[in-house]
């Protein structure tokens, strides 16, 4: 039990400013006990005008069935599955900062965490609604679900990846939900416990479900969180694998091959991560927090965006070599005609999504870039943009021109109401985002507290601190070992 | 605080024992070359050049792995890692030692025309095979050779540079402002070792050195396949000499802290490397498609069928079941029986990816294999303990030490 | 319900805090709780609170769930209703692996997050006393219960020793019970204090 928190010099400060505890909540709270600024009230009748749009258009396809979408040969597909896979893959980072992060014990988690799992949240909502409404009779969609029926009983298919990704998505959903609640029961107590409010207390005093910050509630509720964290890495990595899945097992040129479910885990990460950027760089201005997500986050963010660009860059390339080395000619028709040549009908999208996803992010090799706010959040809409193409890369280019030629086409476009479904999901995320600005703590109070007298500026720049960076190792590990 | 010793001087016992498995080694390989490597027998020349490209190629991939995890951990400014740095720089140091072995294994194996190793190189099948013929702009013996030389070379420069750069911690204090300065170039060199290991270990180099033994066959995860088996192994053999340091009296500032999160790394990178085994095997019965499932037929049914199956109980249950609670990753024992296990494990995982393909229904783990693998782990034990005698245990005025001191799980 | 007396010492700072607790534990007393606004790492062993085993319910949770996954699939497939999907054999075992994996997963979840709350008593609607608002926030707050061993003038003496801020007695309820935060409700009666002070 160290009293003395010790964080080499060389580590710029996590928490700007001079905060103590009592600060932090202020800052974190002020959103939840103020009323709304003017932007947000903006921002919040446009995600809810999009969303209003979607929701006539999900009507509209569910008055008048599947055909509004123009399904009728495969790849008609094309739009819905891109849009799910691509929010599925943007609701990784939240639980994946969370729990692996949490895991590597990495301090700078605390800034982002909570808004990050939000994300997640909202964005497999979104995906959800994809597959759900493309069921067509969506009042049957308990058909999924394995339950004793009377048709023999004839029970669901258990080999199918399409019924994986029902347990997959559900399973995740649930965790992150969990996770992300049970790590919101302090804050909320800490909303309750300031309200002046009579309302705002009984509501936040419903939702913490009566925490106190007891020890041995705190002692479980980290047991909690550490145990969760390590059910949600490996779930985080089999839920985009199971998406990977839908398409690999199948024997469709550019979909079957081995390296789907780690490149797609990978690229999942890379995307929610874009969205991460996206989101917090405008959420800080907005609600002020720039001492909580400071450029030290935003750099760090932009860091394993690089990475995670570059492991998705040798699984381009990987399956590109692996398309002509294995001299199978129909891998070869998809790589090299209707993906690397350019111009092909859809050439276009392939190097759209090579120069959005592998070759920009390279510049984040360079910390002056990293570190420009601009060129971050210009990066980070591209990024997102580049994972859109991947998908449609991936399925389009596929199915267009699949084994069976009556089912090609060149001239692929969705439907205005297809359109109308996807604006409606981001109508859908920046409701519930902008909801939770202004209901939700936006960033864990509790556990930046606890990293407060580590990384925060005020105490980086002690007195104490100094002596102890100054300190020889010897007069150092003294110290230590007596507490 | 207890007095220690911050250099590590070789025993006898060490160097002893490290002889005498090496000597195993080397009259192994001797009798090898008699018995089997000259004999007129091809299964049995095959053997040879099989058991020699298994272990070779395997226990350079594991010491390398050793300079990845140090080269990931700068990049991600990790501070609990600095207290042991220099054993993982130890076990690096063996990358050039096992890199010229290795090389030496390889160019034998394509200069001698050893096809029964590596198909593509049969003359009479690149003319004849439609297939082979169409990958040999990249199945080429020029090609093969420069590129092996290329990232053996890579490696060994790379690693170099960062044990180089480390040394700079040992005698004098940084002042803030230079430590950053350090710690940038740091991250440069290891951004430089990380980009030239993903464009080898990661991609290239097991396409050519394994996959290739399968000529016709090909799977795009290989590679990470192969990265994730070394890798684990890489991290027990780091958690091996951790342990024998601390009961030498050395490593003073490590403690059973660290000991928790190298033990996390084995099992989650356990994990891991079972995660891409299904994937890869999943995805190939899945399928079924017969140019693909040929790889599982040999390796599921007939000889290696026990093997198979025992690959996944030495490096996925074992692991899985030993190391999950806490504790058990902050107690000798139990580590030290793990990591024996993943070493062996993955080296068992390397036997099936060379021959099933190569032996065909005449393979067995024997005295040659075994001997080689004995060979090596004398090589290492003499030269990881002569790396770790070069240089201070501990770099002392590493600006992130303190934070390693403190470090708590 | 149980009506108590306790002692609240106040602490501006986690610092002092490792020390009071052992001083307060060696001199006796009863130690009710520490309240602290984020996890104080090692507070839990100073208390001389038992590890918790919350993770082994989990484990206990998840495995049940692999045996419920995999015993149900197989059932259905060899049993129930034997089917030929893709010339499969009726065992298929790696396709059942997905499924039973994010069942193992949902299970060992859901159970350890509905243990936890069983275990903490956390529910909406729940209410427990607080001794200080501030507790949530930025204060560390030690409570002490006053037993027949040790009274209230002794545990004041030695917080104020012990260089807590602010010290002062509450007669509550220790337990939890319904109701809402907006309202104060009254759980202990004259008789009760009376009893308490005894």
């Amino acid at each position: 039990m160290s009293v003395i928190k010790y964080e080499s010099a060389v580590r710029g400060p996590l928490i700007d400013g001079t905060k103590d505890y009592h600060q932090i909540t202020e800052d974190i709270l002020k959103p939840i006990e103020t009323t709304p600024s003017k932007l947000w009230k903006i921002g919040f009748t446009i995600a809810v005008l999009l969303l209003i749009f979607g929701v006539y258009s999900v009507y509209r396809e569910v008055t008048y069935g599947i055909g509004e979408w123009n399904i009728n040969k495969t790849i008609g597909w094309g739009w819905d599955i891109t849009n799910f896979v691509w929010w599925v893959g943007i609701g990784h980072a939240g639980t994946l900062i969370s729990a692996i992060l949490l895991l590597f014990r990495q301090g700078w988690r605390t800034g982002v965490n909570r808004a990050a799992e939000a994300m997640t949240i909202f964005a497999v909502i979104c995906a959800g609604q994809f597959p759900i409404f493309h069921m067509g009779r969506v009042w049957m969609a308990f058909f999924v679900m394995p339950y004793p029926n009377t048709r023999g009983p004839l029970w669901v298919n258990f080999t199918s990846p399409l019924l994986w990704d029902v347990f997959a998505i559900s399973t995740y959903f649930t965790v992150s939900l969990l996770f992300w609640y049970s790590g919101l029961l302090p804050d909320f107590a800490t909303i309750r416990d300031r309200a002046k409010i009579k309302w705002r207390k009984r509501f936040y005093g419903v939702a913490a479900f009566g925490w106190t910050g007891s020890t041995k509630h705190w002692q479980r509720f980290e047991s909690l969180s550490l145990v969760l964290a390590g059910l949600s890495t490996p779930l985080v990595l089999s839920v985009h694998t199971i998406v990977s899945f839908d398409f690999a097992t199948s024997v469709i040129p550019g979909w079957h091959t081995t390296i789907f479910p780690p490149y797609f885990v990978a690229g999942a990460v890379f995307s929610g991560f874009a969205m991460v950027q996206s989101l917090m760089i405008i959420t800080r201005k907005v609600l002020n927090l720039q001492e909580y997500i400071t450029m030290e986050h935003i750099e760090v963010m932009n860091k394993v965006i690089v990475l995670t660009g570059s492991i998705v860059g040798i699984a381009y390339i990987t399956e590109l070599f692996m398309a002509w080395y294995s001299q199978n000619p129909y891998e070869g028709y998809a790589f090299y005609y209707s993906r690397a040549n350019l111009f092909s009908p859809y050439g276009w999208s392939y190097w759209g999504m090579m120069a959005c996803n592998v070759i920009s992010p390279q510049i984040f090799w360079f910390r002056k870039l990293r570190r420009n706010l601009t060129v971050t959040f210009f990066m980070s809409v591209l990024i997102n943009v580049g994972m859109w193409f991947e998908r449609f890369v991936i399925i389009v280019t596929s199915l267009y021109r699949d084994y069976l030629p009556s089912s090609w086409s060149y001239y692929y476009s969705p439907s205005t109401w297809e359109i109308g479904f996807y604006l409606g999901t981001f109508g859908l995320f920046f409701t519930c985002f902008f909801l939770f600005a202004k209901w939700f703590p936006v960033i864990a109070i509790a556990e930046v507290k606890s990293i407060l007298k580590k990384s925060g500026n005020k105490y980086k720049n002690e007195e104490l601190r100094h002596e102890l960076e100054n300190d020889s190792i010897e007069e150092f590990t003294k110290k230590f070992s007596h507490h | 605080m207890a007095t220690y010793s911050n250099t590590f001087e070789q025993s006898a016992g060490n160097k002893k024992w490290g002889t005498i498995l090496t000597g195993i080694g080397i009259l192994t390989l001797l009798a090898g070359i008699g018995l089997l490597g000259f004999s007129g027998d091809e299964h049995s020349k095959t053997r040879f050049w099989a058991g020699l490209l298994q272990n070779s190629v395997y226990f350079l991939l594991v010491v390398n792995a050793a300079m990845f995890f140090l080269c990931a951990t700068t990049l991600g400014f990790a501070g609990f890692t600095i207290s042991f740095r220099r054993v993982a720089e130890a076990i690096s140091t063996l990358v050039p030692v096992f890199g010229v072995l290795a090389l030496v294994v390889l160019l034998a194996i394509v200069f001698t025309d050893q096809t029964h190793i590596y198909h593509w190189m049969d003359t009479v099948t690149r003319e004849n095979d439609k297939i082979i013929l169409g990958k040999s702009g990249f199945l080429s013996k020029p090609f093969f050779v420069i590129w092996t030389i290329v990232a053996v070379g890579g490696w060994t420069i790379f690693g170099a540079k960062m044990r180089k750069i480390s040394r700079e911690a040992d005698d004098t204090a940084m002042d803030t402002e230079t430590a950053k300065k350090w710690l940038f170039k740091n991250s440069v060199h290891a951004s430089l070792f990380i980009v030239c290991f993903g464009l080898t270990v990661a991609s290239t180099i097991p396409w050519f050195w394994l996959m290739s033994i399968d000529a016709h066959w090909y799977s795009t995860m290989y590679s990470w396949y192969v990265f994730a088996s070394t890798f684990v192994a890489g991290m027990a053999l780091i958690a091996l000499y951790i342990i024998y340091l601390k009961n030498q009296g050395h490593l003073p500032f490590t403690t059973k802290e660290h000991l928790h999160d190298i033990g996390k790394f084995m099992f989650a990178f356990s994990i891991f490397w079972t995660y891409l085994w299904f994937s890869q095997f999943m995805l190939i019965w899945y399928a079924n498609i017969p140019e693909e499932t040929e790889y599982f037929r040999i390796r599921m049914h007939g000889e290696y069928r026990g093997l198979f199956w025992l690959n996944l109980i030495l490096n996925f249950v074992t692991p899985f079941l030993l190391l999950m609670k806490a504790n058990a990753k902050r107690n000798y024992t139990i580590v030290t029986f793990a990591a024996v296990v993943i070493i062996f494990g993955h080296w068992l995982d390397f036997y099936l990816m060379v021959a099933p393909s190569t032996m065909k229904a005449h393979g067995s783990i024997g005295w040659f294999e075994i001997g080689v693998a004995i060979g090596y782990v004398g090589l290492i034990i003499l030269l990881v303990g002569r790396g770790l005698s070069k240089s201070p245990l501990v770099p002392m005025h590493h600006p992130l030490l303190k934070e390693s001191i403190i470090h708590h799980t | 319900m149980s009506i108590k007396k306790f002692v609240v010492g106040l602490y501006d700072d986690e610092a002092p805090l490792f020390d009071a607790v052992k001083q307060i534990r060696k001199e006796g007393f009863k130690i009710h709780d520490v309240y602290t606004p984020y996890p104080v790492h090692g507070m839990d062993k100073a208390l001389g609170l038992r590890e918790t085993s919350l993770h082994t319910a989990g484990f206990i949770y998840g495995m049940t769930g692999t045996t419920i996954a995999l015993s149900f699939m197989s059932w259905v497939f060899t049993t129930n209703w034997p089917l030929n999907i893709g010339g499969k054999p009726h065992f298929p075992l790696p396709s059942l692996i997905p499924i039973t994996f994010e069942f193992t997963v949902m299970c060992a979840a859901v159970g350890m997050v509905l243990t936890f709350c069983y275990l903490c008593k956390f529910a909406p609607f729940v209410r427990k006393h607080h001794f200080h608002e501030r507790a949530t926030d930025d204060k560390f707050v030690v409570v002490i219960e006053c037993t027949s061993d040790s009274t209230e003038a002794d545990a004041t003496a030695t917080l104020a020793k012990l260089g807590a801020a602010e010290i002062n007695t509450q007669i509550a309820e220790s337990e939890w019970w319904f109701g809402t935060y907006d309202k104060e409700e009254k759980k202990y009666t004259e008789q009760d204090l009376v009893k308490a002070a005894h």
